[in-house]
């Protein structure tokens, strides 16, 4: 048995945050301006995401590409460092797998690939640290790396990991909390509602699904806070930069 | 290691740091980073602070923290009105005390208490917990770790120790501050209870008003009741030096060998035949490990979780044939003995006897298959402590000790454990008395564990002592339901009632109207709890409808209530010839849940339709609603089916189920179930008086085994549902295989003494093998064997389906593939899990989550049989002295057989009383004479009247049975003497 509390009856988390509390989120954009089109960094926690983005351009073999719309290719390069025990992990793992899909149908649905035919949008992400919800860091990390390449975009997608112990939603689980309870990622479009992606594993009873929904909807719209902040900030300074 | 570790302003009151720490696993060391959360909205939680009630944050369902720290806290002589803040060594030593009802109210329990607790002791947290939980004690948790006003940052060159009592103390100065800042309506102050006079010393320094738990307790108004509860602490009692057991090695030593395979881990368990000898099971042998003697045992209490160390090869023996109780070797011992002896001269006679026997015989391969390698304990893990009962040995206390705390022996009811050392004023009073004690210590020069004590349950065989001391001695809760549990129950009590309008919810309108079946239920005479009840009619097709209706008790409880934990940490009923224990509380149990005549009842209903070989066609599963038409009783039932007379249509459907049960029982037979018996008798209380009576043997009628049946058709049916509809969580119930070593002694007997075998192939082989063991010329025999039978099997246990295969899920005694425990819902906490697990199957409701929770179901499983085990022992420890106090009146002459032969004793067994007794050899007769033949399994003696007599295995011998009160444990018992 763990000896861990994960949820004490005072309301505290094992790390000190309250049920409906994000961990600390920072993020920069344009962080490696000179080896891509597009990057940025993203911390989560203890989790560290970097993202660089190439394209849209003209890929090296054009038989796979689309007449229609814009290809996207993912590519996730896990550290072998970035867990607490040293682990060789292979891009063919199941896991990266179903991240690299998750993360491809999520963008191909975020980005106007229609304007952008017959190119290839290329996405690098590097995952430095892991301490929880990896998809959900990778999915901003995406998001920003593609508004700083100035790829055309429906609107941010801000994405966040839940997860329910007993019968309280605890909102952006670290690491520890994930292994012991399903855990859900969405991530959401812009300020509204709708679900770009939605995630789940194990299971979750079909009545304590909204509960869980709610807080990370309401999570991941503070996330889209601070990532807006962070581009316009940057923003600014690129301006400043241009107008003088 | 340390790492400077930089704090981050995340927003107003709300501060990220990380805790740093290197952990060693498998040898090798691990950095671990975690985000560590400081916040400034974490309440004091005293209804005196006028700050705290700004600063709340509401959970997940909108409720906030209640204050609880009195506004009229208690006032002392010397310290005023007071909060406690409790340091981690008292709640660990003195939780006991700590739980008393006449003191220690309106504490503060700091959250690197509760996690140092939890590290150190997981019973001892839970119990600190629900102490925090519970209203009327007013304890409260502060997560200091978390606010940001009283986290401390290691140091550099700083123990984890000191860090952490820093933080206590840091605690403590900050919450004096805070309530002097914040209440000015009254001053209290803070107490800072610490036995470690380190801590205590630095406390002081900084202003703190730090105090030892014995200090504290005297200022208190009642000291004089709690006095006695402060455990010895072991630091100042400077006692002589009566053994020097050996010192454990070190934790890092203790990994280090277990990994490398040079220690083993595993249980103690002590012989019940000789307490001076232990046995470990480890997976790398074959043979239990021996421990011999004290030594060797090295303090380790049965049950607990140890580490051995082998001994060399020369030394293996084989386990002990002698029969040695500590009341026979130590009589003597005074508690403040001062002599140098360190094995008192009777254990090593006994020691050397014993080696003479393994030195005569020169090892044949006879002996040599029957050495078992010896092993020495030299580290615990965990300790299975908990509150013994006992009584004072007389000869321990001093008379002329007035006043002053004196140390004296309690006498544990449990013969494999040593005697504990207390220390009381109140020896002289407690004589004659049964007492609860808690264990504190066992140093390594002391011979005896140190211990204090906690209560007296009254005198010596007065009926209410011997119950209660029965039901703590097998850790059965009997304390009346708390609040809370009670608050679970329907407000509207014995007047609740079946709702009458059929469509009032969503619930309802599922659950079927049967109440037009012809439902009665059968059960033993006086039976309060109903909870089974059936129907039968002849369907249009020829075939049979058959209804077997379940109480429905998770319409009730449901599950995440307060009385769902109290059930499920309860597991069971337990029933006591004079007392029931109930699982639930008794308006569920006896009333709402239970299906009683006439009147209208909710129930979990599985309809069967049979063909008239009893096959199933179909099976149904729905809650319902039921009016019984009548309670029988075994006899009654009986009665009703034999009376030809009877042509009503309820009858009728008895002898349907009559009919078909029969069937049912041939064909599992058939299928190789196993007809095994135990000796279980009844005790009859005298209806005036209520003293036991008379002692009976059960009978079987064919009405018991027509219920029985069915609920076993039940059981299987449900078992089958949950199974397909929860793979990986469904509740079930299993019994393995027996391996053949358990066979190896009985059928080597058999063949000796009866030229026959007992065949274990499968099941089937089994009872069909026990059919043909027959002795023409003695009628029992078979039922003796059988009872001894039943003590090679395996016992059965809860389970749920993930953690075995498909295979293994086998019933042996049953033969049947799957299995599960659904039919007794008031009774046993199994069913309740059953009974949800089917109400999700059939979409009656969706399944609680801890209900598909693998982790979580194997707790409960682990529960409930520890539970069902200390239930069934409770309940033949409540039978067996029973049985002592009607034979105070009956002493007689009986029938026994010898079923064990030792060297130097025989252990018969009466079936008409269902008593077991061990003769000595010393009370047979001459003990210099006797001769112990393992080859026969017999013992030849010459008796008292000077014959030599040969007894073996299996004889029949009339003993005589007395009611003896055992002089060390004060135990009545029946005990047999040789005729």
């Amino acid at each position: 048995m763990s000896n861990i509390e994960f949820y004490s009856a005072e309301g505290l988390r094992m790390d000190g945050r309250r049920w409906n509390e994000l961990r600390r989120f920072e993020c920069r954009t344009n962080t490696h301006p000179s080896s891509s089109d597009g990057s940025s960094y993203v911390e989560q926690g203890n989790s560290k995401v970097i993202c660089l983005v190439n394209g849209p351009m003209e890929p090296e073999n054009r038989s796979q590409l689309s007449t229609q719309k814009a290809t996207l290719e993912v590519n996730l390069n896990i550290a072998s460092f970035s867990t607490t025990e040293r682990k060789k992990r292979l891009k063919s793992e199941k896991r990266t797998q179903e991240l690299i899909t998750t993360l491809e149908r999520t963008f191909e649905q975020a980005i106007v690939t229609k304007i952008y035919p017959r190119t290839l949008i290329s996405i690098n992400i590097h995952v430095l640290s892991q301490d929880g919800g990896l998809l959900a860091s990778c999915t901003n990390a995406v998001t920003l790396a593609l508004i700083d390449a100035g790829i055309a975009m429906y609107d941010y997608i801000s994405a966040v990991s839940a997860g329910l112990f007993d019968t309280t939603p605890l909102l952006d689980l670290n690491a520890l909390e994930e292994n012991v309870m399903s855990t859900l990622t969405v991530g959401i479009v812009g300020k509204s509602e709708k679900l770009a992606l939605l995630l789940l594993e194990d299971k979750v009873p079909l009545d304590r699904l909204e509960s869980i929904l709610a807080i990370s909807i309401a999570g991941s719209h503070r996330i889209r806070d601070i990532m807006d902040k962070e581009v316009r900030r940057h923003g600014k300074v690129r301006l400043s930069k241009s107008s003088s | 290691m340390v790492a400077q570790v930089e704090r981050k302003r995340l927003t107003a009151g709300l501060t990220v740091t990380q805790k740093v720490f290197v952990r060693s696993r498998n040898g090798g060391a691990t950095k671990i980073v975690r985000e560590h959360y400081l916040r400034d909205d974490i309440p004091c939680l005293s209804k005196l602070c006028n700050l705290c009630p700004s600063i709340m944050k509401p959970d997940a369902k909108g409720e906030f923290q209640k204050f609880t720290l009195s506004d009229t806290p208690l006032k002392l002589a010397n310290g005023g009105h007071h909060y406690l803040v409790l340091d981690t060594n008292i709640v660990l030593h003195a939780i006991d005390l700590v739980e008393n009802v006449h003191g220690f109210f309106d504490v503060l329990v700091p959250q690197t208490v509760l996690e140092e607790v939890r590290n150190r002791s997981v019973p001892i947290y839970t119990r600190l917990r629900a102490l925090c939980k519970s209203d009327d004690k007013r304890f409260v948790v502060f997560h200091n770790e978390f606010s940001e006003d009283t986290y401390v940052a290691r140091e550099a060159n700083e123990s984890i120790n000191d860090r952490n009592d820093r933080a206590i103390r840091r605690t403590c100065s900050w919450f004096q501050k805070h309530l002097n800042d914040n209440s000015p309506q009254l001053s209290v102050n803070i107490i800072f209870l610490c036995n470690d006079n380190d801590n205590r010393a630095k406390a002081i320094t900084e202003g703190i008003d730090a105090r030892t738990l014995a200090e504290y307790v005297e200022a208190l108004p009642n000291a004089d009741e709690l006095r006695d509860l402060v455990p010895t602490d072991s630091s100042e009692l400077q006692r002589v030096n009566e053994i020097a057991y050996p010192e454990y090695y070190s934790t890092a030593r203790l990994m280090g060998g277990i990994k490398n395979g040079t220690l083993y881990q595993g249980i103690v368990n002590i012989s019940s035949y000789n307490f001076l000898e232990g046995a470990v099971n480890v997976p790398s042998f074959k043979k239990p490990l021996l421990l011999l003697g004290r030594e060797r045992l090295n303090r380790a209490f049965n049950g607990d979780s140890v580490v051995v160390e082998l001994l060399p090869k020369s030394q293996w023996r084989e386990p002990s044939s002698q029969i040695i109780e500590e009341s026979a070797v130590e009589a003597n011992d005074t508690p403040e003995d001062e002599e140098e002896l360190k094995i008192s001269d009777q254990e090593r006679r006994l020691l050397a006897q014993d080696a003479m026997v393994s030195h005569k015989t020169q090892p044949t391969d006879e002996v040599a298959s029957r050495i078992q390698p010896t092993a020495k304990v030299v580290g615990i893990i965990r300790r299975s402590w908990r509150f013994y009962v006992g009584q004072i040995a007389p000869t321990s206390v001093s008379e002329n000790s007035g006043s002053a705390p004196s140390n004296c022996f309690v006498i544990l009811m449990d013969k494999c454990l040593p005697k504990i050392r207390i220390r009381t004023r109140k020896a002289p009073e407690l004589l004659g008395k049964r007492i609860v004690v808690a264990i504190d210590s066992w140093p390594s020069t002391s011979k005896f564990p140190e211990g204090h004590f906690v209560r007296s349950l009254g005198d010596v065989e007065s009926a209410e002592a011997e119950t209660e001391a029965l039901l703590l001695e097998h850790d059965v809760e009997y304390r009346p339901f708390s609040k809370n549990v009670l608050d679970c129950l329907p407000s509207e009590g014995h007047d609740w009632k079946v709702p009458t309008d059929l469509d009032g919810d969503e619930f309802i309108k599922k659950r079927k109207d049967l109440r037009a079946k012809l439902v009665c239920s059968i059960d033993p005479p006086n039976c309060q709890d109903i909870d089974d009840a059936l129907h039968a009619q002849l369907l249009p097709n020829g075939n049979y409808e058959v209804g077997v209706h379940i109480a429905d008790v998770t319409h009730f409880v449901k599950a995440g209530t307060a009385l769902d934990a109290e059930g499920a940490s309860r597991g069971t009923s337990v029933y006591l010839v004079d007392k029931r224990i109930d699982m639930l509380p008794m308006l569920l149990g006896t009333d709402l849940c239970s299906l009683n005549p006439y009147v209208e009842r909710f129930a979990f209903s599985v309809i069967w339709e049979l063909d008239s070989d009893a096959n199933i066609v179909k099976v149904d599963f729905m809650k319902s609603i039921i009016k019984s038409r009548e309670a029988f009783s075994y006899e009654k039932a009986q009665l009703r089916i034999d009376d030809e007379s009877n042509q009503d249509d309820l009858t009728k459907g008895m002898r349907i189920l009559l009919q078909l049960s029969r069937k049912l029982k041939q064909k599992r037979l058939d299928a190789g179930a196993l007809n095994l018996a135990s000796p279980e008798v009844k005790v009859h209380m005298d209806s005036e008086t209520s003293d036991p009576a008379e002692v009976e043997i059960k009978k079987q009628l064919a009405t018991n085994s027509l219920v029985e049946e069915f609920m076993l058709l039940a059981n299987i049916s449900v078992a089958r549902k949950n199974f397909d509809a929860f793979p990986q969580t469904a509740m079930l119930r299993r019994h393995a295989n027996p391996p053949a070593t358990n066979f190896e002694n009985l059928n080597d007997m058999l063949r000796v003494r009866k030229g026959m075998a007992v065949s274990l192939e499968s099941s089937k082989a089994l009872a069909d093998s026990l059919d043909r063991c027959e002795d023409p010329a003695d009628p029992y025999f078979n039922t003796l064997l059988r009872i001894m039978a039943t003590r090679c099997m395996m016992a059965a246990e809860y389970f749920s389906s993930g953690s075995y295969g498909y295979p293994e899920f086998r019933h042996y005694g049953l033969a049947v593939d799957i299995y599960t425990h659904f039919t007794s819902p008031i009774r046993r906490y199994c069913d309740v899990v059953a009974h949800r697990q089917l109400a999700a199957a059939i979409g009656y409701e969706p399944l609680d989550l801890s209900h598909r929770d693998k982790g979580k179901m194997e707790t409960v499983c682990k529960n409930i049989n520890r539970r069902h085990r200390n239930a069934q022992f409770a309940g033949r420890a409540s039978i067996e002295y029973y049985v002592g106090q009607v034979m105070k009146n009956n002493e007689s002459t009986q029938l026994g057989y010898a079923i064990r032969v030792f060297s130097n004793g025989i252990v018969v067994l009466v079936p008409k009383f269902g008593i077991e007794g061990l003769i000595k050899l010393e009370s047979l007769g001459d003990i210099n004479s006797a001769r112990f033949d393992e080859e026969n399994y017999s013992l030849t003696f010459t008796d008292h009247t000077g014959a030599e007599r040969t007894i073996a295995v299996f004889d029949q011998v009339e003993v005589d049975i007395k009611s003896v009160l055992d002089e060390v444990t004060s135990k009545r018992k029946a005990e047999l003497f040789l005729k």
